[in-house]
């Protein structure tokens, strides 16, 4: 692609871009540059002119302003045009993905972008999920719960019904940050879609614990395993489950925990999570012993291990039978 | 050629910020020692400190390195308890007359397809901080500038000659529903084309895409398209075709929603969007409301008392109202008052989110103030400090508030939390449209 040079529009009546209010709220000084490409892009699209310049021009008002979708629309029926027109759809397509892989590198928190790329991919005659993974990649490594990154892969995986590398690549995020809440809900989207065995689902609980295991107060992790028995295992919780919840709890439901227990009195826990998760299973099993499990885990909970959440955790013991 | 040269300095940049993870125990206290580096007052803090105390195994990632930080900055604030915790409303409302009065610098040129948020953001936080704040002038001006963008009345863009956006067409009817028909802009707004265009950018799977042709299908759409039709009494059937079905299925199994309806991570604003829009249809209970409740609850943190937007990420000023705005909403419609502690999130509010030097409200320590977080942490302020109910739970404009017991005044406005605007505004507002 050549360079991009104004001299190629001085035949284009400038379209004014300012309101020309005398006490406009907010105006944004605009520099020379702006006003010009900007004014010009603005009668090119009027007149509907979908050329090569056009093509450079968008190229030129995005990189100033990447916010800005009315410019992106534009490109979108600009390449849709050209590419018919250069008698090699797919080429046309291909080069259009590389200059956009350049722009994505350079505004990793830019909207247009995702919704761009996909419209592009609906177009493109031979589109290909091994095109789009590196990008991706390079993307979430430089910003690991980028969210406009992750969806648009969830997008892209369902678009190609290629799940084959996604809980392995979610893994590689779980092993370089195991908080990385994005990558535990990529799991569970890859599990939804593949309609996995009870034997998988099985696995991916194990695989659970053992991130648990390494770092037991984290939200990230216990949400999973919940959300596993919850949308799998219609929460049917198995006695193995719950004596691994135990592990992290120091034996406390073996105290005697009421409201008036003094805080200092309670242990050191390894994760309020687990007891939040005991409480909550031991809630929705009735029986007397279960319920008075459940009504010392909230009073801990509130007492010591998560006082914030106290009015929660009040609300919920007084819904126990 | 020079574009592959670049791309690889920029991976090579990436992969050296590549951090190696390292397990360590951390065995009590964590967050003491950082502390004592630069806080002057450590007797005030031992009391503080000790409830922060769960023994954790911890492993130190790019998540507990950042949020450390964070931690450590927020606890030294919340914890000055020689400096009162209150809103500095006289401050912060210097700040918002400067947007009468500047131009924004070329910096800001990236709002440049965002400007009927500023309006919006800067004439709502004068109206929470005290609606005789705003002056019919300002109204005139507002009201200029939006029918500058769109002298047909709407639906809007970001800016004059650009396209319709379901965002900018958001932003601008919440501002000009503010500016209370002066100048009568009420009947300038053109409810037939805006309806027209709405219907066009509904999606079959009951999404809206913010522009046409291309752009966003997500909750955000959905919330913006709702809004707008129900202010101005055009929600049809026909617009919201599929839309129930859209918004359940963006509830994932964290309890949250997503942006998208493929188990997309549960965010805190799309979340808000997601529960206002279902609030508008009058369906809240068609999705799992007590795991929608532990997920809201889970994001308040208990060292820097004030939200984040998902978990594991950092505490944000702005979901004091997007989480604390979805709790707000779900008190209004009856599912009680426990999901949030109001008094935390307020310290974490006035003693976090402000500055004495720079008058605006800010995301966290450390953060510049900017128009959009002084909009939404006041908002989040107005949620914690009054209790919403609800007369007509099909009629969204009937919220009411009242002042929330054993939580302090800051003599801010009451906004309808479904709207992010003061109640008694957009309820006239819809009554003008009936």
């Amino acid at each position: 692609m050549s360079g991009f040079d104004m001299n190629n529009y001085v035949d284009v009546e400038p379209l004014e871009i300012e309101t020309g209010l005398p006490d406009e709220v907010c105006p944004i000084m605009y520099t020379d540059e702006y006003k010009q490409v900007m004014s010009v892009a603005r009668r090119l699209m009027q007149e509907g002119e979908y050329s090569e310049r056009a093509l450079q021009l968008t190229s030129k008002a995005i990189a100033l302003a990447p916010a800005f979708y009315t410019v992106w629309n534009y490109r979108y029926s600009i390449v849709e045009h050209l590419a018919k027109e250069s008698g090699d759809v797919e080429g046309y397509m291909n080069k259009e993905m590389d200059w956009l892989d350049e722009v994505t590198l350079g505004n990793p928190k830019n909207y247009q972008i995702w919704s761009y790329r996909q419209a592009l991919l609906k177009i493109h005659p031979a589109p290909s999920v091994k095109r789009e993974l590196p990008i991706l990649q390079i993307m979430i490594d430089d910003d690991t719960k980028n969210y406009h990154v992750w969806s648009y892969r969830k997008w892209c995986i369902l678009f190609f019904q290629d799940f084959t590398n996604e809980l392995t690549y979610a893994d590689s995020l779980i092993q370089r940050d195991v908080y990385n809440n994005s990558a535990w809900t990529h799991r569970m989207f890859v599990m939804k879609h593949t309609n996995p065995s009870k034997h998988e689902v099985r696995e991916e609980i194990e695989y659970t614990k053992k991130k648990i295991e390494i770092v037991p107060q984290n939200v990230s992790s216990w949400e999973y395993l919940r959300g596993l028995y919850e949308v799998f295992l219609d929460c049917e919780y198995d006695e193995e489950t719950i004596k691994f919840a135990e592990k992290f709890t120091d034996d406390i439901l073996k105290l005697d925990i009421t409201v008036d227990k003094e805080v200092s009195a309670l242990p050191n826990i390894e994760s309020s999570y687990a007891l939040e998760f005991l409480a909550d299973v031991f809630a929705k099993i009735p029986s007397p012993e279960n319920t008075n499990n459940a009504k010392k885990a909230y009073t801990a909970l509130s007492l010591k291990y998560d006082p914030i959440r106290s009015a929660l955790w009040n609300h919920k013991m007084g819904q126990l039978a | 050629m020079v574009g592959e040269i670049r791309r690889a300095k920029f991976i090579g940049n990436l992969l050296g910020r590549r951090r190696e993870i390292v397990e360590q125990v951390v065995s009590e206290e964590p967050y003491k020692e950082d502390q004592e580096d630069d806080n002057d007052n450590d007797n005030d803090n031992d009391n503080d400190v000790e409830e922060i105390e769960i023994l954790m195994k911890e492993q130190d990632t790019e998540t507990t390195e950042a949020r450390a930080h964070v931690i450590n900055d927020c606890v030294s604030l919340l914890t000055a308890v020689n400096e009162k915790a209150e809103l500095k409303s006289d401050f912060h409302r210097q700040y918002l007359d400067y947007a009468f009065q500047i131009k924004l610098p070329p910096q800001m040129t990236a709002l440049d397809a965002s400007q009927p948020w500023i309006l919006y953001w800067v004439l709502n936080s004068l109206a929470m901080l005290s609606e005789d704040l705003v002056s019919d002038e300002m109204r005139r001006r507002i009201e200029e500038k939006a029918f500058a963008i769109s002298p047909e009345g709407g639906p809007f863009g970001g800016g004059i000659g650009q396209l319709p956006h379901l965002a900018a067409t958001y932003a601008s009817i919440e501002a000009l529903s503010s500016c209370a028909n002066s100048n009568g802009s009420w009947d300038k707004i053109d409810k037939k084309s805006i309806y027209n265009w709405l219907l066009s950018v509904k999606q079959e799977n009951g999404g809206f895409k913010t522009c046409y042709s291309v752009g966003e299908v997500d909750t955000r759409g959905v919330y913006c398209a709702l809004s707008v039709a129900s202010m101005l009494n055009i929600l049809t059937d026909e617009l919201v075709e599929n839309t129930l079905q859209y918004l359940i299925n963006c509830q994932n199994y964290e309890g949250g929603f997503g942006g998208c309806p493929f188990e997309d991570e549960a965010h805190g604003g799309y979340t808000f969007c997601a529960v206002a829009s279902l609030a508008i249809m009058g369906a809240l209970d068609k999705i799992n409301i007590p795991k929608l409740i532990d997920w809201c609850a889970t994001k308040q943190y208990n060292e820097e008392k004030g939200f984040c937007g998902r978990s594991n990420k950092l505490v944000d000023g702005c979901y004091s109202f997007w989480v604390g705005g979805t709790v707000a909403i779900l008190e209004a419609y009856g599912y009680g008052e426990y999901i949030m502690n109001h008094n935390e999130m307020r310290e974490y509010i006035l003693r976090c989110c402000q500055d004495t030097k720079r008058p605006g409200l800010r995301d966290k320590p450390g953060k510049n103030p900017d128009f959009y977080h002084t909009n939404y942490v006041l908002a989040g302020l107005s949620v914690v400090e009054y209790t919403f109910k609800i007369d007509n739970p099909k009629d969204p404009f009937s919220i009411s508030a009242e002042p929330r017991k054993g939580v302090p005044s800051s003599n801010i406005t009451a906004i309808n939390p479904v709207y992010c605007l003061p109640i008694d505004l957009v309820k006239n507002f819809a009554n003008h449209f009936k």
